[in-house]
């Protein structure tokens, strides 16, 4: 069982072993209940159950020694090859056990002995030991009865025979109930007890004394002697307290007691994991949850627990300790894989299921929930073991990884991948990955890291290390394969550069991190080929993102999407999850059908089990072909039918014809899925006391619950802090109602369309033009760094009157949409808050904001509008002649300002928003590059936002200066785009503008070195950062003289007014370079 | 209700003056024609889901019912104005008018926007709006349909107030209901159908067979798809077609010089009308930028997109071989551009006659609601041929007689049945 791939034949052989050691252990057990023999008799039977265990029975005795009794089976004799173990029985040896073998057996693991019968051997004298305990106090107590019986009104107190006997059985246990019997002394107020917890020796008031004259002076005696010491508590006892209690006392106290060992071990340090879960599992086959403990010892030892299996965390353990039970933990340590020595905890993930679970578990509102609240089933392996990997595989240097040079880090982090991945795992814990694989089944499993680093609040580590899903088929060899792959993958995504990245920028380098890793079973179903939950998502008990005035923050967001939840977890690009408001169900975000329609989930994340693979398919697909068994089917999809779109019924659904959509009608009206979801949020909330996020699945009956952290871990919906005092100037406009979190970037241009002037245009083709112009700034103006500001309703398709027309592709380049409502005639008009492309800006992070300038307390600073110039009619001359220009403005801040740009902090907590000029976070350095715009400081990538640029630039710079102008017939280069403003990110292109002559021949050619160069530098930018280009990094733009003369495409950058390309020193010709040109 | 600005009502009057001034009318008839007959203002409570109560505000605006009860939808639009819903209770007369079926214009709205209801407020609302104007409107005065933000689904609740209320059933009260429950076959079909019946006359005036022409089409949406489907029916080629890109938020125009076959380019479809791109080059489109499909050398073209897409800037990409443009969408040539392509001789049916087919449809709807009797499809596509074709010889007709360009035409004698009924009638 310690070495892996063994022969089929050894294998049997060592479970027949195994299994001849438990009957061992159960005919022992047997013997020790039969409560028709005599002790001594039962002793004998221990003893003669113990051969039959061992590997070579018939030449195996043992011999069992118990004070002054020996008892042996018949062929015992004292030879060379034996085992002994000491019975201890509360730490005192009174006896033990010796086990031989008659003859020379072959060598095992300790001399002739196996391992497990070494530990066999242990469990034995552990359950002798105890069932002595047992019986020692049962006599005690038997013994107290007989005296109790005999001296009946006797004016001795029972609990004096009883601490008496105590006092001669069992002398230890005696002095520990006499100190808490001092305890409970003092608590009660008797100072002389005080004094002697203090003291040890006190001058005691004499107890005749006591009726003589309460105001004479007490006599006072010393005691000096242990025996007096003894008797003074006892007396004091008496005196104070009454008898029955004390009696109770005493009983609990010896009770308590018992436990001892499982605490005396938590409060080790050097306990290690398996010690720990011996002692629980010793405790709670004793004595499973019968024992009277006090409250304080349960609460002690629940917080001893949570600290060494989970985290010292103090908030997490004030929490956690009055949601958890000690069989929490007893069902815990059967899943878990850890080494005998281990210290090592479960990591964050872990630690957040298991509280949150436990929070529900208790939770009355959800206790007949209609979808019952589970976690699946799932292993952990201790955050050490992935140390003990690497020890075993002499992989230390790569420890050292996180000190090198990032470069280097990404240059050597495939191999590392490859290294890890083609590492041994050590024998013990293929053991337990083996035992895992068995209880699992084979059913798809998915192995998530849970980093001890997640602990640290702030630090969202969610999607830097990886999760895999296993489809988990084959042979068990097979299976097991795919799992150790797995996790040596997840484990040396600790080592990834993007991870070392992040905590250097955190300071977290030095953190020791351990990973732990959680095998969670997949929740769903077999769906044909597939297996998938039917529904699953991510929910928040804060919503950043409300689409209706009416809905409030803490009414919660729920994404939902068919299949595996990761489609709902990121934000997606090319498709939309369900969004509801659990607090507000009935406020949807599409109320068209035709909208329903179009904003509904179209893919779905799904594991193949044929393939065995994750993938991701088209969820119409999956209706044509396995409408019938896809469970709940009609809680998920909707017919659409005569422009309604309903509930399918299965009686007559067409799965292969009908216009099904994902639209989870059915779990919302026919189930009460959002309530309950709504119930887990409100409870998770209150009792982590700050708004939440989690992950769930369902299998269409069950509510699976995968994944709960604070919420703000997800940095990016973090408020910001709104300063109390900012000088009137420098702030354009604060708004206090309907605000929501979230990171803007720096603004360095505002499209403003002045409310007053857009009202005033008489005809419909100027107001249509104001949304093509829109347009068009859209596609001009650096993107995610101008906020769009305008009247009423942004793309109104009622009333253009009312709000600017446009489409979501005239707007998707915006930070932020503002809608402006000014007071018309007495009444302030309602806002769309973007519901026209609501689910659009969401999956974009484009943030909305509603302006009330005219609510009492708000700011707008309507001189910033008017006084600033107005670069419109220099952007847009055609719109500005037709008359457009009165009606929006574009403002350029940094223009207008002297380098300022324009921050909008947003803080949902306090409803505030407030729009500020400010300095760009950080001046460029470089005088030779142009002028700076610095970026905000978005998660992880501003530390890089300088580098990233300027190393652009400059090879942008080194091309232009290298290339051979006159070979390629170039006239001129130039730089536009992200590597000029100084926005550039490491997955940013370097846009390029050449001009050319015209002849074809020699353009070809250029084309091709500027091909060559591209893939050059896309590979080196690979190197430096990670992003990878495929087709090269470079966008060249080739544009002739007439394109130049023409203003064509490109060439309209070439001077423009704003934002133009920059052009770029061309190496000097031959004729005229008496110096070489400069970079 | 803003005094300066755009006034949606006073163009539709300025409109409506200029046909006057063509028709000389006389000043009873502008007098009736240019406001509603009657309008209806009002407050509907309606208990919300928290427990309170908000007071709504509806309209009804019947501009006139001199031909028939009047017809027009209902719209719930946050920022409705009284002076929109007039304007297109206006523009309603004309265009039941201009098809020459026997009903007037009307418009309602209520001032709300649906993304902050719930679906039972919504309901509420609905019928709410009906317990107002139960008296006044009903299938022999003033027919309400979907508009803006309402739905099948807003129009059955109506309905059924409206039978609770009247005690008997009404299918004919209200249009655009599902099929099966009061809804006509052939509403699907019946825009896309009607522009090409329109395109189908054309060219028999100018002799030309349906067979040998080549068109181009902007969207690939309802209109499109069926449109595409009833010429090809006639012989016909379509070389290109443009669709919207969700995912790129741009258009794309597919071209396939051998032509494109409708049904091959719907299964590559989604129902929003996106092509894929991948699929369809694989299948041999020519995949090209939004705007090519104006530029095809073709005889027809078909905007059934968006407005303002021929303007001054791509009419000069028209091809001369252009013979016919029929506008499937709402006003997809500016004016500009107009003057252009009537100076180039191209024959613009206009988008009020070209896209018609949904209000006849709507008609007949009503017609068979009335009767309870409903028609096969055939039937339905039948008789809305003969209303289209019929439609567009009269506007044809005036506007050789008169010398006029289409668009004046359709225009003109809308206004002239109206004006004559109102005569006929003694009200003016």
């Amino acid at each position: 069982m310690t070495t892996s791939n063994k022969p089929i034949d050894r294998l049997v052989y060592e479970l027949q072993e195994r299994t001849k050691e438990l009957n061992c252990l159960y005919r022992i057990e047997e013997r020790l209940n039969n409560d028709a023999v005599s002790f001594e008799q039962k002793l004998t039977d221990v003893v003669n159950a113990i051969p039959p265990g061992w590997q070579y029975p018939s030449v195996c005795a043992a011999s069992l020694t118990y004070l002054d009794q020996n008892y042996q089976t018949p062929n015992y004799a004292d030879v060379d090859w034996r085992l002994v173990e000491p019975i201890v029985v509360q730490e005192k040896r009174v006896g033990e056990i010796v086990v031989v073998y008659l003859e020379e057996m072959p060598q095992a693991d300790v001399g002739p002995f196996l391992e497990e019968e070494v530990k066999l051997l242990r469990t034995v004298v552990d359950r002798l030991a105890h069932y002595i305990l047992y019986q020692n106090l049962k006599t005690v107590f038997h013994d107290l009865q007989r005296v109790r019986d005999r001296i009946t009104r006797n004016s001795i107190a029972e609990w004096r025979i009883a601490a008496d006997m105590l006092r001669k059985t069992d002398p230890s246990l005696f002095m520990r109930i006499l100190r808490k019997l001092l305890h409970e002394l003092c608590w009660k107020g008797v100072e002389d007890a005080e004094l002697l917890l203090r003291q040890s020796s006190i001058e005691l008031k004499d107890a005749e004394g006591v009726a003589a004259d309460e105001n004479r002076p007490l006599k006072k005696k010393l005691i000096n002697n242990y025996d007096e010491y003894i008797d003074t508590i006892l007396s004091l006892a008496n005196e104070y307290l009454n008898d029955d209690e004390i009696l109770a006392k005493m009983q609990m106290w010896i009770k308590q007691d018992k436990s001892g060992s499982l605490i005396r071990s938590l409060e080790s340090a050097s306990t290690s994991l398996s010690d720990i879960s011996e002692a629980i599992r010793k405790f709670y086959h004793m004595a499973p949850e019968k024992v009277e403990l006090s409250p304080s010892t349960i609460k002690n030892m629940r917080v001893s627990l949570l600290r060494r299996f989970f985290t010292e965390d103090l908030n997490y353990i004030s929490i956690a300790k009055d949601y958890v039970k000690l069989t929490d933990f007893y069902n815990l340590i059967d899943k878990m894989i850890f080494l005998p020595a281990s210290h090592g905890k479960l990591g964050g993930k872990s630690s957040g299921v298991f509280l949150a679970r436990h929070i529900l578990d208790k939770s009355a509102s959800l206790l007949d929930a209609e979808f019952p609240i589970k976690v699946p089933r799932t292993w952990h392996l201790t955050s050490d073991c992935i140390l003990e990997f690497i020890q075993y595989n002499n992989l230390e240097e790569i420890l050292e990884m996180k000190y090198k040079d990032v470069d280097e880090v990404r240059l050597t982090y495939p191999h590392t991948v490859q290294v890890f991945k083609n590492s041994e795992f050590p024998p013990d814990i293929v053991k337990g990955l083996s035992v895992m694989l068995d209880d699992f089944g084979h059913t798809p499993i998915v192995v998530r890291s849970s980093s001890l680093l997640e602990d640290q609040v702030g630090a969202a580590f969610s999607g830097k290390y990886k999760s895999l899903f296993l489809a988990n088929q084959g042979t068990k060899r097979e299976r097991l394969a795919e799992l150790t792959d797995a996790i040596a993958e997840v484990y040396a995504s600790t080592f990834c550069p993007d991870a070392i990245e992040y905590r250097a920028e955190r300071g977290l380098l030095d953190f020791h991190e351990e990973m732990g890793i959680m095998v969670m079973e997949v929740v769903g179903n077999r769906i044909g080929k597939y297996f998938m939950p039917s529904f699953a998502g991510v929910a928040f008990s804060n919503n950043e993102f409300r689409w209706s005035p009416r809905i409030k923050r803490e009414d919660g967001l729920v994404r939902l999407v068919p299949g595996l939840g990761t489609r709902a977890v990121d934000r997606l690009g090319d498709d939309y999850p369900t969004l509801i408001a659990p607090g507000r169900p009935n406020l949807r975000v599409n109320v068209a059908a035709e909208e329903q329609a179009r904003y509904s989930p179209k893919k779905a994340d799904v594991i193949n089990l044929e393939t065995n693979r994750f993938e991701t398919v088209d969820v119409r697909d999956i209706i044509r072909d396995y409408g019938e068994r896809y469970p709940a089917i009609e809680n998920v999809v909707s017919n659409y039918r005569n422009g309604m779109l309903r509930r399918p019924s299965l009686f007559d659904v067409d799965f292969e014809h009908d216009d099904l959509f994902v639209t989870f009608e059915g779990l919302r009206n026919e189930t009460s899925f959002v309530k309950q979801i709504h119930e887990i949020l409100r409870a998770l909330q209150e009792k982590f006391n700050t708004p939440v996020d989690i992950e769930f699945a369902s299998d269409g009956k069950q509510f699976y619950l995968l994944q709960c952290r604070p919420q703000s871990f997800t940095t990016r919906d973090v408020g910001d802090e709104i300063p109390a005092d900012t000088p009137k100037e420098r702030t354009l406009f604060t708004a206090d109602r309907f605000v929501s979190n979230g990171r803007m970037p720096e603004i360095s241009h505002i499209v403003y369309v002045d409310p007053d002037e857009y009202g005033k245009i008489e005809d419909l083709k100027t107001l249509d033009m104001v949304g093509e112009a829109v347009g068009r700034l859209n596609n001009m103006l650096p993107r995610r760094r101008f906020i769009l500001m305008g009247p009423g309703r942004w793309g109104s398709r009622g009333d253009v009157k009312l709000g600017v027309n446009v489409k979501y592709s005239d707007i998707n380049n915006t930070a932020m949409l503002v809608e402006i409502a000014r007071k018309k005639g007495g009444y302030v008009p309602d806002l769309s808050f973007g519901t026209h492309f609501f689910q659009d800006l969401v999956e974009a992070s484009i943030r909305y904001l509603p302006l009330y300038p005219d609510d009492e307390g708000t700011f707008f600073n309507d001189d910033f509008f008017t006084r600033t110039r107005d670069a419109f009619a220099r952007l847009l001359p055609e719109y500005e002649e037709a008359g457009v220009g009165k009606a929006v403005k574009v403002i350029d801040v940094q223009e207008e300002t002297d380098g300022m740009i324009l921050r909008v902090l947003l803080n949902a907590d306090e409803d505030k928003a407030i729009a500020l000029l400010a300095p760009p976070d950080a001046a460029s350095d470089d005088a030779d590059l142009p002028d700076a715009v610095r970026h905000a400081p978005v998660a992880g990538a501003n530390r890089d936002r300088e580098e990233e640029w300027k190393w652009r630039y400059r090879m942008a710079a080194r091309l232009a200066a290298r290339v051979d102008a006159d070979k390629f017939g170039i006239k001129g280069m130039y730089i536009f785009g992200s590597s000029k403003n100084a926005i550039a990110r490491n997955d940013s292109d370097i846009d390029l503008i050449i001009h050319v002559d015209g002849d074809a021949e020699k353009r070809r050619q250029a084309e091709l070195w500027f091909d060559g160069w591209s893939k050059c530098l896309a590979e080196i930018n690979f190197l430096r950062n990670g992003a990878f280009f495929e087709e090269g990094i470079l966008d060249c733009y080739f544009v002739t003289d007439e394109d130049v003369a023409n203003r064509n495409s490109y060439a309209m950058k070439i001077g423009a007014p704003t934002n133009p390309a920059k052009p770029l020193q061309l190496k000097r010709k031959k004729s005229n370079s008496d110096k070489d040109a400069t970079a | 209700m803003a005094t300066s600005g755009f006034n949606a009502f006073e163009m539709a009057q300025a409109q409506f003056d200029k046909v006057a001034d063509i028709l000389q009318l006389e000043e009873s008839v502008r007098d009736i024609l240019r406001q509603p007959m009657r309008e209806y203002h009002f407050n509907i409570p309606v208990h919300m889901d928290d427990g309170k109560v908000k007071v709504f505000r509806g309209f009804r605006v019947q501009h006139n019912d001199a031909r028939g009860p009047g017809k027009g939808g209902i719209r719930f639009h946050p920022q409705e104005t009284v002076d929109t819903v007039r304007a297109l209770a206006m523009w309603m007369t004309w265009k039941c008018s201009v098809v020459n079926i026997p009903l007037g214009g009307s418009k309602g709205g209520v001032i709300c926007d649906p993304h902050n209801l719930s679906m039972r407020e919504q309901e509420l609302l609905c019928r709410g709006w009906v317990r107002q104007l139960a008296k006044d409107v009903g299938p022999l005065n003033d027919v309400p349909a979907p508009d803006v933000m309402t739905s099948p689904q807003h129009m059955l609740w109506m309905l059924d107030e409206f039978e609770a209320i009247s005690g008997a059933k009404y299918p004919g009260f209200i249009t655009g209901k599902p099929v099966g429950m009061g809804g006509s076959l052939g509403r699907t079909e019946a825009t896309g159908y009607g522009v090409v019946y329109t395109i189908r006359e054309a060219l028999k005036l100018m002799n030309v067979k349906p067979e040998e022409t080549f068109a181009s089409v902007q969207g690939f949406g309802n209109v499109s798809q069926y449109a595409i489907q009833l010429y090809q029916r006639l012989g016909g080629k379509v070389v290109c077609v443009s669709s919207w890109d969700q995912q790129d938020q741009k258009s794309y125009a597919f071209r396939r010089d051998v032509g494109v076959d409708l049904e091959e380019l719907q299964r590559i479809t989604d129902r929003f009308g996106g092509v894929d791109k991948e699929k369809a080059q694989s299948l041999g489109y020519e995949v090209l930028d939004g705007d090519a499909w104006i530029e095809q050398d073709v005889d027809i073209l078909i905007p059934a997109a968006l407005e303002n897409q021929i303007n001054k800037t791509t009419v000069e990409k028209v091809s001369d071989r252009v013979k016919i443009v029929a506008e499937g969408a709402n006003g997809p040539t500016t004016p500009e551009a107009d003057a252009i392509l009537e100076e180039r001789g191209v024959y613009v049916i206009p988008d009020f006659l070209a896209n018609a087919g949904g209000v006849t449809c709507s008609y007949f709807e009503q017609v068979q609601c009335n009767m309870n009797y409903f028609w096969e499809k055939e039937e339905t596509l039948t008789r809305l041929d003969t209303k289209m074709t019929s439609a567009f010889h009269e506007v044809h007709e005036l506007a050789k007689k008169r010398d006029l360009f289409m668009r004046d035409a359709a225009y003109v004698i809308a206004v002239k049945r109206v004006a004559q009924a109102c005569k006929d009638r003694a009200w003016a």
